[in-house]
């Protein structure tokens, strides 16, 4: 089996794919650690903002022909926007609630996920390749569609992470997220950020759909997948850290790769809970995180 | 605590209260009494297949949410209590269909399975708390779940185990398995019941409320959180038997995570304080899908509306809303009084 890791072919293909998983993992676990680390909510609903980021993308590109990249930018917008409603209806009632945020948000998720199976039926929906030539270099073939997927990625994480270090808003979050009652005596509006915390967090997911949706397919039950996903990668790195969300994406999305290439999708499956059980078993607070 | 009566108010709230528990416990073992009495009875003059398939339901779901509830006492909430079930019910099929054992010792077995599943990994995972223990459930109960569609030699993998005969030809009858189910479902809730008000159940409070300040009185936490849990899980494993023999059909899709959620989701909307919670969340949950039968997903849309509101507002749930307009009242009251 490892003999496959030598060719080159194969090789290229597990790096490429090991990107772009990594890359959309980060996208969906950096909203996810963002929520809890600043309002202590575990979002169970994160995989329905990934949901109708695929539906987004699937409407604007795949019906109404956008151009791509207006497309993905548009439909995230087209998510995340309406979605401050929800913050306003459900959301704030659980801030710095965490057990309650837990059990109340699955309704929501209920809620979004039924609703969805209702306008949109379960069937599965295919989003054209935006790109669909090869690349070939070396004796390698990339698919440039997941070339395009990774840059898209990477533009936005650089995005995210300008905005984190370099605005006054970002160095205003990372306060909150660091203790939101200092934060507070500081003269910082922490509904504001809170709003601002929620809109980038959605914003990332619905983004992250849209490729997603692209790679496999959208329906309904989408949302499933990338929800497990963001669970494993910020226990990984450390639940609220960033850095470690990061992390985590990348070493789900290498080994989900390599395994999954060499011995199959559930192999990689198995392999991904049980290191994420011992390991909040051993260090429930991650790899980057902070014991409490 | 000085909850007044309107007549009451003059002789102070030590004379109220001591007229009010005599009174209020014989209210509650009138209603027990009463209850009993119906559940026994009604099967003999009502005879609809409809009602006793849905009263069988109730009855059988009853002990997974109340063992659930126990569970839940000692301040845990288990994202995989149906994988329990599964455990259970595979383990009882396989052994009454291909074995051909007795149905009593295929459940019997089933419950025994379930419960050593949760010694072994129950030591491990009762250490977390909160978020963690959560969070590990979830992903234990999924891969419970992907073994049960991969494991295909033993549990037919996704398309599950048809035609699982009844118990026995005289079970086949409705109304027979209904008196079965009323008697299992009285065993598992009763012993759950017992439980929570021995000895071991103030523990399991106390475990909740403090568990630093219980183990320093001298609690033995982790043993009885172990011990709790073991319990828990084989109650649940003991009702996938006995709903697999009556569905005649198990598969995957009936342990998933959404299964699970509907156990947390009758035990959040009853409430978590008390045993009255998760039965009367279970009725609750049997009953509105048939009122809005055809409206799958409308009803999961409703219930999610219900667990968010609950949680946002009410975290007493259906139970703790007598308890809820008292206080509201109570509040009103003290407004007004100058």
């Amino acid at each position: 089996m490892l003999s496959l890791l030598s060719n080159p072919t194969i090789l290229g293909q597990i790096v490429v794919n090991g990107l772009s998983l990594s890359a959309i993992y980060v996208l969906v676990a950096l909203g996810f650690t963002l929520l809890f680390g600043i309002m202590r909510v575990v979002n169970f609903a994160h995989g329905e903002f990934v949901m109708l980021g695929g539906f987004a993308l699937y409407y604007l590109y795949g019906m109404l022909h956008l151009p791509w990249l207006l497309a993905l930018v548009l439909g995230a917008l087209a998510v995340a926007v309406p979605s401050l409603l929800l913050e306003w209806l459900v959301f704030r009632w659980f801030y710095q609630k965490m057990f309650q945020s837990m059990i109340g948000l699955l309704g929501l998720s209920m809620v979004l996920m039924f609703t969805g199976l209702l306008v949109w039926d379960a069937y599965e929906r295919n989003i054209p390749r935006a790109f669909d030539f090869m690349i070939k270099t070396h004796g390698v073939i990339l698919p440039a569609d997941r070339l395009v997927t990774i840059g898209a990625a990477l533009a936005t994480l650089g995005g995210f992470y300008l905005f984190m270090v370099h605005t006054r808003a970002g160095l205003a979050m990372r306060a909150a997220a660091q203790d939101v009652e200092i934060a507070e005596t500081q003269g910082i509006n922490t509904r504001r950020i809170y709003q601002l915390a929620f809109f980038v967090a959605i914003l990332l997911a619905a983004l992250a759909g849209g490729l997603y949706g692209q790679i496999y397919a959208v329906s309904p039950f989408m949302g499933e997948r990338p929800l497990l996903v963001a669970f494993v990668v910020v226990i990984l790195g450390g639940m609220g850290s960033i850095p470690g969300a990061a992390l985590g994406g990348v070493i789900l999305g290498f080994t989900e790769s390599v395994l999954g290439t060499l011995y199959g999708g559930s192999a990689a499956a198995y392999a991904s809970f049980s290191v994420v059980i011992l390991l909040l078993i051993f260090r429930p607070w991650g790899l980057l995180g902070t014991p409490e | 605590m000085a909850q007044q009566t309107g007549d009451g108010m003059t002789q102070g709230p030590a004379l109220a209260l001591a007229l009010r528990a005599p009174r209020s416990r014989a209210i509650k073992y009138g209603l027990s009494v009463a209850a009993a009495v119906f559940l026994l009875v009604w099967p003999l003059f009502v005879h609809d297949r409809f009602l006793y398939h849905m009263a069988i339901t109730l009855l059988l779901a009853a002990i997974g949410a109340s063992s659930l509830h126990l569970i839940i006492r000692t301040g845990h909430v288990s994202l995989c209590h149906a994988a329990f079930l599964g455990v259970g019910a595979y383990i009882c099929v396989n052994l009454v269909m291909r074995l051909k054992l007795p149905f009593a010792v295929g459940i019997l077995a089933g419950a025994g399975g379930a419960a050593l599943l949760a010694l072994a990994i129950g030591p491990i995972i009762l250490r977390l708390t909160g978020k963690y223990f959560v969070l590990v459930t979830f992903l234990f109960g999924e891969i419970v779940r992907m073994v049960f569609v991969d494991w295909q030699s033993l549990t037919g993998g996704a398309n599950g185990i048809l035609e699982i005969p009844p118990p026995s030809p005289f079970f086949a009858d409705p109304q027979h398995y209904y008196y079965l189910a009323l008697a299992l479902s009285a065993l598992c809730v009763g012993l759950c019941a017992r439980i929570l008000t021995s000895e071991i159940g103030r523990a399991i409070d106390s475990i909740r409320e403090g568990e630093q300040l219980a183990e320093c009185a001298g609690v033995p936490v982790i043993r009885i959180k172990v011990m709790v849990f073991v319990i828990a899980c084989g109650l649940v494993g003991f009702e996938g038997g006995v709903q697999a023999h009556y569905s005649h059909y198990v598969s995957p899709q009936a342990y998933s995570i959404t299964e699970s959620l509907n156990f947390i989701i009758i035990n959040v909307i009853g409430g978590m304080t008390s045993l009255v919670g998760p039965l009367l969340g279970t009725g609750f949950i049997v009953i509105t899908p048939e009122l809005l039968r055809g409206y799958v997903e409308l009803q999961q849309i409703i219930f999610g509306a219900i667990l968010i509101l609950v949680m946002a507002f009410l975290p007493g749930g259906l139970a703790g809303l007598g308890g809820r307009v008292q206080w509201l009242m109570g509040r009103a009251r003290g407004a007004m009084r100058p």
